[in-house]
């Protein structure tokens, strides 16, 4: 017996996994940008001579990157609210989390841009009389971040992958959109199918862009770290 | 706010049991996607079109969608195609494994096409056929190389394991929510969860950091 198949009551639930798409949006845009912003602190603090600011930094980035996301989301969303005696959505506990995780992996890639960067860029701004600070603001990270653009959305393009783990705690984001939709249809393989096809669709989208700035940036003679 | 990590103690045992689980699906995983990688990496290397394509469309497609989302797929949508069920390992183990095997193919990929042609060359003027020079002269030579990235592959399909506890299956994340749901110790409970997946994983990702250093000092 084949099965019929039928995607007229997915299509009737569509406002449903429209809002399920836009939720994604809002929380993978929220923590991208909390997670840039972390993670060129994270970065400027590893890169420090300072013992007792690069080791914090770098135990955090190594914390981040080793254990699974989804262990670091139940931690933030049921251990730290009893810990700090506070609220905690489920958005805000996502974005927290979101947010440091994808930190410590952009921490590497600023890492890595700006150890690109030659010697000699440090020196002369040394002998046009510059600080550290003003030299890695003005000369190193300008140069840097255009290497980096590469690295840096392919990171973002897995952020958005990541932040599926939400629907695991109840935020409406699409993939738990789809799991509703489902339920009330009794039509899981139509509900699925379609909402790893919006996935793989705004995903694809995102790499091909990804893949043609790269390309642009190759022909301009910008070498990319990874 | 005191903590006691007695209540976490007294369940070793279901830790232990889901120690099991998360190493039992870590294996297969590992198993199945680096191997179906390989396959999928030929492919994608093949000039043959009826090749080639077929191994892109996999690798695009599952490159470019959540893993647990094919996790979801796999356990609520394919067994209405099938007229049998599908177990929570069995789900968890196809998503993560397909998805692994997509990564890995460019890895495979990315490194035979690392190897100079005169390896080939080289290796034709000897009399050989392709796969004999593909199995003898240039994929130890392009494992080396693929190494470190095949290992964070492996780091990454030991961290998505936990996507498993999503279906249910009995894994350590699933036995640190149990625990914590009996004891009304969350705190303790997945703070125990994450400091074990750190003490597996953090040996695994040094070792990472040490083939790439040696790799960039040989080459």
């Amino acid at each position: 017996m084949a099965y019929q198949w039928d995607f007229s009551p997915v299509l009737a639930n569509a406002p449903l996994l429209v809002e399920g798409l836009v939720n994604t949006l809002r929380i993978t845009g929220t923590a991208l940008a909390f997670g840039v912003a972390l993670g060129l602190g994270l970065a400027l603090l590893r890169l420090s001579p300072r013992r007792f600011l690069s080791w914090p930094a770098g135990f955090v980035i190594e914390v981040f990157r080793t254990t699974p996301p989804l262990v670091q989301l139940f931690w933030f969303f049921f251990a730290l609210p009893i810990l700090v005696g506070i609220e905690m959505t489920p958005f805000v506990a996502g974005a927290v989390t979101f947010s440091i995780q994808s930190a410590s992996f952009f921490a590497e890639v600023f890492r890595a841009g700006i150890q690109s960067i030659e010697r000699g860029q440090w020196d002369g701004a040394r002998a046009l009389g510059m600080r550290h600070d003003q030299a890695m603001r003005r000369i190193i990270l300008p140069q840097a971040v255009k290497r980096m653009i590469p690295a840096f959305m392919e990171r973002a393009i897995e952020l958005m992958k990541t932040t599926t783990l939400i629907a695991t705690i109840s935020y409406a984001d699409l993939l738990f959109a789809a799991n509703e939709v489902s339920q009330k249809t009794f039509r899981p393989l139509e509900t699925y199918t379609v909402v790893a096809l919006i996935y793989f669709v705004v995903i694809f989208l995102a790499s091909q862009v990804a893949r043609l700035v790269e390309l642009r940036l190759a022909r301009s003679g910008e070498s990319t770290v990874h | 706010m005191r903590w006691d990590f007695a209540s976490v103690f007294d369940n070793t045992d279901a830790l232990l049991v889901g120690a099991a689980g998360t190493l039992r699906i870590f294996a297969i995983c590992l198993v199945l996607g680096l191997s179906l990688g390989l396959i999928v990496g030929l492919g994608r290397y093949s000039r043959n079109r009826w090749l080639h394509i077929p191994a892109t469309i996999f690798v695009e497609f599952f490159r470019n969608t959540p893993v647990l989302v094919q996790i979801l797929w796999f356990y609520f949508a394919l067994p209405i195609l099938l007229p049998f069920q599908i177990s929570p390992l069995a789900a968890a183990s196809l998503g993560i494994s397909l998805n692994s095997a997509a990564f890995s193919a460019e890895i495979y990929r990315g490194g035979i096409q690392s190897i100079e042609t005169g390896q080939w060359d080289g290796a034709r003027a000897l009399g050989m056929r392709w796969g004999q020079a593909m199995r003898r002269i240039i994929l130890p030579q392009a494992l080396k190389r693929m190494l470190p990235a095949l290992t964070n592959r492996a780091i990454e399909i030991f961290k998505m394991s936990t996507l498993a506890s999503a279906v249910a299956y009995v894994e350590l994340l699933q036995q640190g929510k149990l625990i914590a749901s009996l004891n009304y110790n969350p705190i303790e409970a997945y703070t125990a969860v994450a400091v074990i997946f750190f003490v597996f994983l953090w040996p695994l990702v040094q070792f990472s950091y040490f083939l790439e250093r040696r790799l960039r000092r040989d080459e």
